[in-house]
């Protein structure tokens, strides 16, 4: 059977499979034409057989998700510091991949010293920026021409693949909150993978602000930071319509 | 026999939690422990028989789990990881003989340390005494022979401490209040 | 790729005077001295020539910081700076101001080990260091600014998360009574008006870069698990202040507030702080309270949160909120601060109408925070408080001013103790204004010559802590007998050494506190506990040795000397024993220059003997013994006149002082006769050429 003839059954598969609300009954499943597989997470031995050249797009949900406190947060920056130190071997805060250096004097707002101004300037809260491990759809992974950002289990946090990431640092662009970090030593991005399930900076922070738990969505209950203005690669936004056209 | 490991668990986190907390625990309160974590079905006497073969066990099994005997003679029980035998004394005492607890608290910091210490430590956790709690006692130790060496000292800013004569002088102790009540925050 | 980790490469160096910025190698010319006060008095010596005034544009100011500062190693927020000091009386020595908050390690992002500023801008100017980037900038608009106004400009220029260290009206006025702050909070005294005669008003830093560690990351990762099990509280006290359930000794005065139903009363909603057991290292930061610690258990309610040093779990800056001060004194409901910023506008007055530890004292906190954390102004570790204590009570501020200007302070607010006297009194000092304000700011050295004062008066009396130079005394007699005298003769302003008094605080009973000493300094004879002192032994003699690299160790290294070195921790299992290496494992990892422990205190006595050679040159004299290793008389005095060496007592006798200076010296290798370092001494720690020198001069012993 050819891949074409497939297409419906796989998408179906694994759709439910990922737990996700479609819009579409069967029969307009079944109605589709024109698709072209699209690079589902799941299809990965595919692509590894060389089978399809079709994009990637994340379709698994993250397991576990750090979650911040900020009104615990002392802003003492343990956090950037093993972030960095324990996974690259430098003190490195400004590619920390937990974020709090940005809002500690004055808060997420920049500098705004008013009354009602946050971080040590302001009230005193600091609020920490943490990576939602966004669900479908995944914005730097979405963004990255290089299919550089993938899905790394036990955790499934979205990871970028040091091996293909050019450093276009398109995926800084597309992130609404700016969690995105580069390396300019590696000249590569990289962003919170979760540390294999055991988080580093859950565990360095002295005042109890941050935790790991159960993965859960966060994209609609956080203001981003900027508008994003990353250009999606054309053969990406091509298959989204494969799932959304109806 | 799982069954019985997941209960010994159950017993050792329960008195775990509870010296974290800084309590001790009666056998009953362990039992209902067991019981609201439906490791035990009711009170009979049956199931006491297995709890008292449980505790055992579990005291047996864990190294950090301790049993004291309070003033009656009953046993209480505790870890040692998250309690120390110091705190527990503080414990038994206070439910026992509250002006030996005070006493005892003095001498033992005008010995250690060595130093008098603030008569409002006796309003803070864990001992929770009231102004009026703390006075009577003292007043009672001064009438007694055997709390004679127990003695107040005040300091420049009116602040009392007690410390005991059988190892302070008084003119040490008072040195020693201002030092640690005045002294020490002209000095930070 | 570098040699070496830890260090990131350079030292920045700006000329007010011509404009001119550059760098030189920090390992080609400054790796023996490591950083901080180390590269301070090596700039200073090679430098700055004797005879050289705070204010003359060849006096250099040297923003130092070591090769820990900005990694993960807990409690090394600190930036040592090393400058000639203006409050140094009757003639200005080398010294040095702390100050911690975000400086340190913003500037080692940026690229820098430290910053030495020469010259004088012939208008007023602010140092912009965004990575690489080095400008020198137009500060018109900032001067005559506060702190706060100039760093919040500074940082619309520059980013929100710069790190400014800015000087505010009293440094700008030449008021040696002055500092430099960074990070809202963080205070250097001493040096604002330093500064200030460079026309140099902000040093502003914006860094993205990153500091090495050379060696493994899951051996670092492991070695900052170890030093982070090791840490007690603020002044590394590793006992609670009352029993708490995991504890087996507690004391009342220990910084460690922590316990269950006391509350950051003004976080919302409000967090209970917790019996704090110490192996849980995620609740470190609830451990320290400074503002209950000396405002009373009342500022439970107030207390936001502790805040802090960059990497430091600690967070001994307590932010408090206090809504009924805001609306009583039209000052924001906010502030923060530490031990002597938290007593800044307390300790002016001698009473309150509410007691000491009452709302009033919580009040006159606030105000003083709020002015002289903008203004900039130093208290001199209280010394300035204590001065004006006495000098108004005997009558001396009404003898010394025009009747006019006395008239124009309310005196009866002040014996009150109302808290907005200090409106009328702290802005005069920031602004020169009038004979006391101008009196006050010059540190009492200038203040006592001013007004035809007896230096013997002050060094007589017990309450005003003075010692010599213009300073007082900072954890002498009273805190650690013989060690603690030791350690005081020793600089050129208070020691700013903590090193014994945060041992002997700790609040572990003596007889473990005997055991650690032993330990340490090889017999338990070497502490004894307050009040309750011996005649002289070697063991105190090595102690203050000790104590004094130590500081300078942790000053060159960034690591916090009200923090550590860490002989003693809250662990039981380990006896209560800490770990005398932890500096010298830490600097080893993250440097990859091995040394163990007495290799590594064998640089820091290297940097100790360069700023005693440093005090002997420009004091031209090496009779250090007679002349500038002097104690006070009322070191030697009882109020009550109890006999030395007795329960009660904290006074010693002159005598076995004089056997503790032989003592100290012989510790040293120094000459007993004179107090000065010998030939030998200079060379054994490679500082042989700065022997030569002094040989030509005649310093030698």
């Amino acid at each position: 059977m050819s891949h074409q003839n497939k297409k419906p059954e796989i998408l179906e598969e694994v759709l439910s499979s990922e737990g996700l609300n479609h819009p579409f009954s069967r029969r307009q499943f079944l109605k589709l034409s024109g698709v072209s597989i699209i690079g589902i997470s799941v299809l990965e031995p595919l692509f590894a057989r060389g089978e399809t050249k079709a994009p990637l797009i994340i379709m698994k949900q993250a397991k576990g998700i750090v979650i911040a406190d900020p009104t615990k947060c002392v802003g003492c920056r343990r956090c950037e510091l093993a972030c960095t130190e324990f996974n690259d071997g430098k003190a490195k805060p400004s590619m920390s991949r937990v974020k709090v250096a940005r809002n500690l004097n004055f808060g997420p707002k920049g500098v705004f010293p008013e009354k009602h101004g946050q971080g040590n300037w302001g009230n005193g809260l600091i609020v920490q920026d943490l990576c939602k491990q966004c669900p479908h759809p995944v914005p730097c992974a979405n963004a990255c021409p290089n299919d550089a950002i993938v899905v790394k289990p036990p955790t499934n946090a979205r990871v970028v693949d040091a091996k293909k990431c050019i450093g276009c640092k398109m995926c800084l662009r597309a992130c609404p909150w700016e969690m995105i970090s580069f390396d300019s030593d590696t000249g590569k991005a990289t962003k919170c993978f979760l540390c294999y399930g055991k988080p580093k900076c859950v565990e360095a922070c002295p005042a109890e602000a941050l935790s790991y738990m159960a993965w859960r969505d966060l994209t609609d209950k956080v203001p981003p930071r900027v508008v994003p203005t990353a250009v999606i690669p054309p053969e990406k936004a091509a298959a989204c319509n494969d799932c959304h056209k109806k | 026999m799982q069954q019985w490991e997941t209960a010994c668990l159950v017993v050792a986190n329960i008195i775990r939690k509870k010296s974290e907390a800084g309590q001790l625990l009666f056998q009953k309160e362990i039992f209902r422990g067991l019981m609201d974590q439906k490791v035990l079905k009711s009170d009979n006497r049956e199931q006491l028989g297995t709890f008292e073969a449980i505790l055992k066990k579990t005291m047996k099994m864990n190294q950090d789990l301790k049993e004291l005997l309070d003033k009656d003679g009953i046993p209480r029980y505790y870890s040692a990881q998250f309690m120390s035998e110091a705190y527990t004394r503080i414990l038994l005492r206070k439910e026992g003989n509250p002006l030996l607890l005070i006493a005892e608290i003095v001498r033992e910091n005008s010995a250690l340390y060595p130093r008098p210490i603030p008569l409002d430590t006796f309003k803070n956790p864990p001992f929770e005494f009231t102004q009026e709690e703390i006075l009577t006692c003292l007043q009672k130790m001064s009438g007694q022979e055997d709390h004679q060496d127990i003695a107040q000292t005040r300091t420049s800013i009116g602040t009392v401490f007690l410390y005991s004569s059988r190892h302070l002088d008084s003119d040490y102790a008072s040195m020693l209040a201002e030092w640690l009540d005045v002294g020490q925050y002209n000095n930070p | 790729m570098a040699k070496y980790g830890g260090w990131v490469g350079k030292i920045l160096r700006v000329n007010l005077s011509t404009g001119r910025i550059w760098t030189e190698d920090t390992i080609e010319k400054y790796k023996d001295f490591l950083g901080g006060t180390g590269i301070g008095y090596k700039v200073i010596w090679d430098e700055v020539p004797a005879g050289t005034k705070p204010f003359d544009p060849v006096n250099k100011i040297i923003f130092g910081v070591g090769p820990l500062a900005g990694t993960g190693a807990p409690c090394n927020g600190r930036t040592a700076i090393t400058t000639l000091w203006p409050t140094c009386w009757p003639k200005a020595l080398v010294a040095t101001g702390h100050m911690g908050g975000q400086f340190a390690a913003e500037l080692k992002y940026a690229g820098y080990d430290s910053i030495v500023i020469e010259g004088k801008a012939d208008h007023p100017v602010w140092l912009s260091v965004v990575d690489k980037k080095v400008e020198i900038k137009d500060a018109r608009r900032l001067w005559g600014q506060g702190i706060r106004r100039a760093t919040i400009e500074i940082s619309h220029e520059i980013g929100p998360g710069a790190a400014v260290a800015a000087i505010g009206q009293a440094g700008e006025n030449l008021v040696p009574m002055s500092v430099v702050m960074n990070s809202y909070s963080h205070s250097a005294g001493g040096v604002g008006a330093v500064m200030g005669s460079k026309n140099l008003k902000a040093i502003g830093v914006r860094g993205t870069g990153s500091v090495r560690i050379a060696g493994k990351k899951e051996e670092w990762e492991k070695l900052i698990k170890l030093h982070l099990s090791l840490l007690g509280a603020n002044n590394q006290h590793v006992v609670p202040s009352s029993p708490q359930p995991w504890a087996e000794y507690y004391d009342a005065a220990s910084r460690w507030k922590g316990s269950r139903g006391k509350m950051w009363g003004a976080s919302t909603p409000a967090i209970e702080t917790g019996t704090c057991n110490p192996h849980d290292l995620n609740r470190i930061a609830y451990r320290t309270n400074n503002a209950v610690h000396y405002l009373g258990d009342i500022a439970w309610k107030y207390t936001v949160r502790g805040n802090g040093c960059t990497g430091c779990p600690i967070r001994c800056h307590t932010m408090i909120k206090v809504p009924s001060a805001a609306a009583k004194y039209g000052i924001p409901e906010v502030g923060q601060n530490t031990c002597g910023g938290l007593n800044f506008g307390r300790s002016f007055f001698k009473t309150f109408p509410d007691g000491p530890r009452g709302m009033t004292g919580i009040e006159a906190c606030m105000v003083g925070m709020y002015m002289s954390d903008d203004y900039g102004i130093w208290c001199n570790y209280s010394q300035l408080q204590r001065d004006f204590q006495k000098l108004y009570y005997e009558g001396i501020i009404k003898s010394k001013l025009e009747e006019k200007e006395f008239k124009s302070y309310s005196w009866d607010k002040y014996e009150k103790g109302d808290p907005s006297f200090l409106f009328e009194l702290l802005p005069r000092i920031a602004l020169k204004e009038g004979e006391l304000g101008t009196a006050l700011g010059l540190g009492t050295g200038y203040l006592l010559e001013r007004w035809s004062l007896s230096e013997e008066e002050w060094k007589k009396s017990h309450g005003l802590n003075y010692w010599k130079l213009g300073h007082p005394k900072h954890h002498s007699n009273e805190e650690a007998g013989q060690c603690g005298v030791i350690i005081n003769t020793q600089y050129n302003r208070d020691p700013q050494c903590h090193s014994h008094a945060n041992f002997t605080r700790n609040g572990l009973p003596l007889e473990i506190l005997k055991r650690l000493a032993a330990e340490t300094w090889g017999t338990p004879d070497a502490v004894d506990t307050v009040g309750a002192y011996t005649p002289m032994n070697t063991g105190k003699a090595k102690m203050a040795k000790w104590s004094l690299l130590r500081k300078e160790l942790h000053d060159s290294l960034s690591l916090c000397n009200w923090m550590g070195p860490w002989v003693a921790s809250p662990l039981k299992e380990r006896g209560y024993r800490g770990d005398d290496s932890i500096e010298s494992m830490l600097y080893s990892l993250a440097t990859g220059d091995k040394k163990n422990r007495q290799e590594l205190d064998q640089v820091a006595e290297r940097i100790f003997l360069l700023h005693r050679a440093l005090t002997i040159r420009d004091m031209g004299t090496k009779e250090m013994r007679t002349q500038h290793d002097t104690i006070p008389q009322w070191v030697y005095e009882d109020p009550s006149h109890r006999p030395v060496y007795t329960k009660g007592t904290t006074h010693l006798d002159k005598e076995d002082v004089k056997l503790a200076m032989d003592m100290y010296y012989e510790e040293m290798g120094w000459d007993k006769a004179t107090g000065a370092p010998t030939p030998e001494a200079y060379r054994k720690v490679g500082l042989g050429k700065v022997s030569d020198e002094l040989g030509k001069k005649g310093l030698l012993p």
